[in-house]
């Protein structure tokens, strides 16, 4: 069964959709700076990739909805409604009668992959405790008149599914993935298996984060995985990850049910692959095994040969290790005829669940125009990362495939393969 | 039907870690009993709380779990019972991963939304917001904010790469979390993953701990638990007519999935098949699915559709039945309209009557709860029922003791706040058979 996408959404640092942040990787334009929504002086680490002119009414276009979210729900919602309108979903709805609306609802499901919310959700407790002084007794009694009665509503790190649903009456199968950096990919692999399964006529699909607030960003500094100065995928200067923040979403949909209502397809979901090391948290290979089992997976999933990519989409996430044991895995798939690579993270900044989708928004916006975005900060090729066919400037695409590379922690990998139908 | 479906998964493993007991047969013995679990909570002291009370999970400390002791910093209580659980369920289902299939090994886990214990928070905010208000400069110097440890206890796949660690699991992983269904889409997840052929084996289920003071404050804020501090054994009381809210529990519970000629082929003991699998949102609201069941019916639906089977051949649903007001006759009026006319032929039971209610570990617990009454041909009660509820009062509910019965098809519900319902399908090991000699 083919698996047809039928919408794009995507929001971050470098853009607030998938054209606009092509447009800004190929101009060269970043959205990595130091932090603003908080003050960073004396922090070893100060950069960061935040949305600019955050207006989260604007861009939910629901004021009442915004008590029962967070700012990472925002942009998940913000993503999947560019995604559904693009594939013209409600305008459908609206077009059906009473009982084609409700067969509509129940084909129709939502994968979503979420950070599961940053440790900020907890900063609400903070006056509490700071009244208590370390008395449960008195957290306990000043509760109801300290804290935010929805607060644990507001938590939830299934929220982008729940108001998703609500919003756009959606009944089908679901599913919410919290499961760090590859959450969103997942997603897309599960929504696109949902098809396949025949239990949706088809599906939106998304991930978003928000991870960008002083107790994360400590942590991943002091785990040594954030830059200095900038993110530089593959380069020998490399120092580490910058964190962003932001969604991406695809409408997946069966060719049925996309030639039923006339929809315009962007390109083919082709397969998925899943590969874990299972080392540990933190724990990467040196050889890329998992990834190079992960891509291999992929490949034969979509039953296309590596000789057939035309556009990698690497991770790429500036960390010593994970670029240097990715290039092994490229390598050792790819071998000389290596496809043109490029990674996204220098501009968008490191979304972590919303990473893996995001990226695959923006491979399929960069091969439906034929082109590979350079990466601007790369300046000289770690030696270590030889033979990983990148560029600091643009290249033309060499087919229409596309293969976006998406890992995180707990050491799995998950790679997706589509086909670009170009504009 | 589509081809994928060609492969049937086989459950071969079980293992638990819950306020019932610790192990399988100590838990199937207080399921047995009707006796609730529920009690002051002993862990934190929840005096100033409006709810008091909760079924804790008891002998953490002793929860007997081998390999690297080190592994055990990289997790936190939830991520203990985890470990605990799942080493039940691989010793039981008697295989390991290897160094050559370990790529076909797959895990997947129903996460809970609790990432960082209150005393780790304490420290922060003690340190870095004194005044209640979070100061950046602050957090340079604390303690907990700059330990790499507290960093990975509180990740969301913290869980899931420990139990990769511990097994050598190289293949397909996924932690989930639609709150009180993520541990039946979990077992879900796995069923696909393992039809599609993207892995043989998986270790599957869910693990929870929402008993601490940020936890139990959700739940006191939404009002959503009983306030019976009073009577904490009677405080789970699912369909019955004074229900007024649900007991908060933890655990985890885990099966060793594996694809069914696999399993057949080294011998193993089948304990029952997991042979379908139904999700479906409501998209109501929030923390409710509509009077109607409009969702949960839907779930249900897909369960048996992907089963194979008709409403007719089920014999047991182990309910959510969390014993708050709206899901119990959400619920009721959603097996009304799967089953028809043959409701009253399907034995009825929520276990949280007795263990309370596990939030992310509660679908995978209950997977386990309705493979061991297929396996036992016997039926848990559903404590505490007194009065029914005139909404539920078509439901046949077991009640005052277990009940002997074959059961050839057991269906379990999880239906979770933001609108997502898992319903697993579970078959007896001889009725699967018998289709299998049938189809050839």
């Amino acid at each position: 069964m083919r698996v047809l996408i039928t919408g794009s959404g995507a929001i971050c640092a470098a853009g607030a959709s998938p054209a606009a942040v092509v447009d800004a990787a190929l101009a060269g334009r970043s959205g990595i700076a130091e932090v603003a929504s908080f003050d960073p002086a004396g922090w070893p680490r100060r950069l960061a990739a935040e949305v600019a002119d955050y207006n989260a009414a604007k861009l939910v276009g629901d004021r009442k909805l915004l008590k029962l979210i967070r700012r990472s729900d925002v942009f998940g919602i913000y993503a999947c409604s560019e995604a559904l309108a693009q594939a013209g979903y409600d305008a459908h709805r609206a077009s059906l009668d009473e009982a084609a609306q409700v067969a509509l609802a129940e084909g129709t499901g939502c994968y979503v992959g979420s950070g599961g919310g940053a440790f900020n959700v907890n900063y609400d407790y903070f006056p509490l405790m700071a009244e208590a002084h370390g008395d449960l007794g008195v957290f306990g009694r000043e509760l109801a008149s300290m804290v935010n009665p929805m607060w644990l509503l507001r938590t939830l790190p299934n929220n982008v599914l729940c108001h998703v649903g609500i919003r756009h009456g959606l009944k089908g199968p679901n599913g919410c993935i919290t499961h760090h950096t590859t959450s969103g990919l997942l997603a897309v692999i599960e929504g696109a298996e949902a098809i396949r399964d025949g239990e949706a006529d088809r599906v939106v699909s998304a991930g978003h984060d928000a991870p960008v607030e002083p107790q994360t960003m400590l942590y991943y500094q002091r785990c040594g995985l954030l830059a200095e100065s900038a993110l530089r995928p593959f380069d020998v200067r490399r120092d580490g990850s910058v964190l962003g923040e932001g969604a991406g979403a695809l409408m997946l949909e069966s060719e049925a049910s996309a030639s039923a209502r006339g929809a315009v397809a962007l390109g083919e979901y082709l397969g998925g692959g899943v590969a874990s090391e299972g080392g540990g948290l933190l724990a990467l290979r040196e050889d890329g095994d998992g990834p190079a089992r992960a891509i291999e997976a992929a490949l034969a999933d979509a039953g296309v040969r590596a000789s057939d990519v035309g556009i990698v989409v690497a991770h790429g996430n500036g960390t010593p290790l994970s670029d240097r044991s990715e290039a092994a895995a490229l390598r050792q798939v790819f071998g000389a005829a290596m496809p043109p690579v490029t990674a996204f993270k220098w501009s968008t900044g490191h979304p972590l669940a919303a990473s893996g989708i995001l990226d695959v928004t923006l491979g399929l916006e960069a091969a439906r125009r034929r082109v590979v975005p350079g990466i601007a900060t790369l300046g000289t090729l770690d030696p270590a990362c030889a033979g990983v066919s990148v560029s600091a400037t643009a290249r033309a695409t060499t087919s229409d495939v596309v293969l976006v590379v998406c890992r995180g922690f707990g050491g799995t990998n998950a790679v997706v393969v589509l086909r670009a139908f170009p504009a | 039907m589509n081809g994928r479906h060609a492969r049937r998964v086989a459950i071969t493993g079980l293992g638990v870690v819950t306020p019932a007991g610790n192990d399988v047969e100590s838990m199937w013995a207080r399921l047995l009993s009707g006796r609730s679990c529920g009690a002051p909570i002993a862990s934190f002291d929840a005096s100033g709380f409006s709810t008091r009370i909760a079924a804790e999970v008891r002998g953490v400390d002793a929860l007997p779990i081998s390999g690297d002791r080190k592994l055990l910093k990289f997790g936190n209580r939830s991520h203990r019972f985890a470990l605990a659980a799942a080493e039940q369920a691989m010793r039981d289902a008697g295989i390991a991963p290897t160094p050559t299939d370990r790529d076909r090994w797959g895990c997947v886990v129903g996460t809970g939304m609790m990432t960082v214990s209150y005393d780790e928070l304490a420290s922060v905010q003690a340190n870095a917001a004194p005044d209640g208000e979070l100061d950046a400069a602050k957090v340079l110097d604390e303690s907990t904010s700059n330990d790499p440890m507290a960093f990975c206890r509180s990740q969301s796949t913290a869980g899931v790469a420990l139990l990769m660690k511990r097994f050598d699991i190289a293949g397909y992983a996924s932690s989930v979390h639609t709150a009180c269904a993520s541990g039946g889409q979990a077992i879900g997840t796995a069923l696909r993953v393992i039809r599609r052929g993207a892995a043989d084996r998986v270790l599957a289920g869910g693990f929870d701990s929402m008993v601490s003071p940020v936890g139990l404050s959700g739940f006191c804020l939404l009002s959503a638990v009983s306030a019976d501090n009073e009577t904490p054994e009677r405080a789970s009381r699912p369909f019955d007519a004074t229900r007024n809210g649900f007991l908060l529990g933890e655990g985890a519970g885990f099966v060793v999935l594996e694809a069914w000629e696999m399993a057949v082929a080294r011998g193993a003991r089948i304990y029952a098949e997991l042979a379908g699998d139904g999700n479906s949102l409501s998209s109501y609201r929030i923390t409710d699915s509509h009077p109607s069941g409009d969702g949960p019916i839907q779930a249900m639906r897909r369960a048996l559709r992907d089963a194979g089977a008709q409403p007719s051949e089920v014999d047991y649903l182990n309910a959510h039945g969390t014993s708050t007001p709206m899901n119990d006759r959400s619920e009721a009026a959603a097996a009304a309209v799967v089953f028809g006319d043959g409701v009253g032929r399907v034995a009825v039971s929520s276990t949280k009557s007795v263990m309370g209610h596990l939030i992310a570990a509660a679908g995978a617990v209950e997977a386990v709860v309705c493979t061991l009454a297929i396996h036992r041909s016997m039926l848990p009660p559903n404590a505490n029922l007194r009065d029914i509820d005139p909404d539920c009062a078509h439901l046949d509910i077991v009640r005052d003791g277990p009940r002997e019965r074959r059961v050839r098809v057991a269906l379990s519900n999880s239906l979770g706040f933001g609108g997502s319902n898992s319903c697993l399908a579970f078959r007896h090991p001889d009725d699967a058979r018998a289709l299998m000699r049938a189809a050839r």
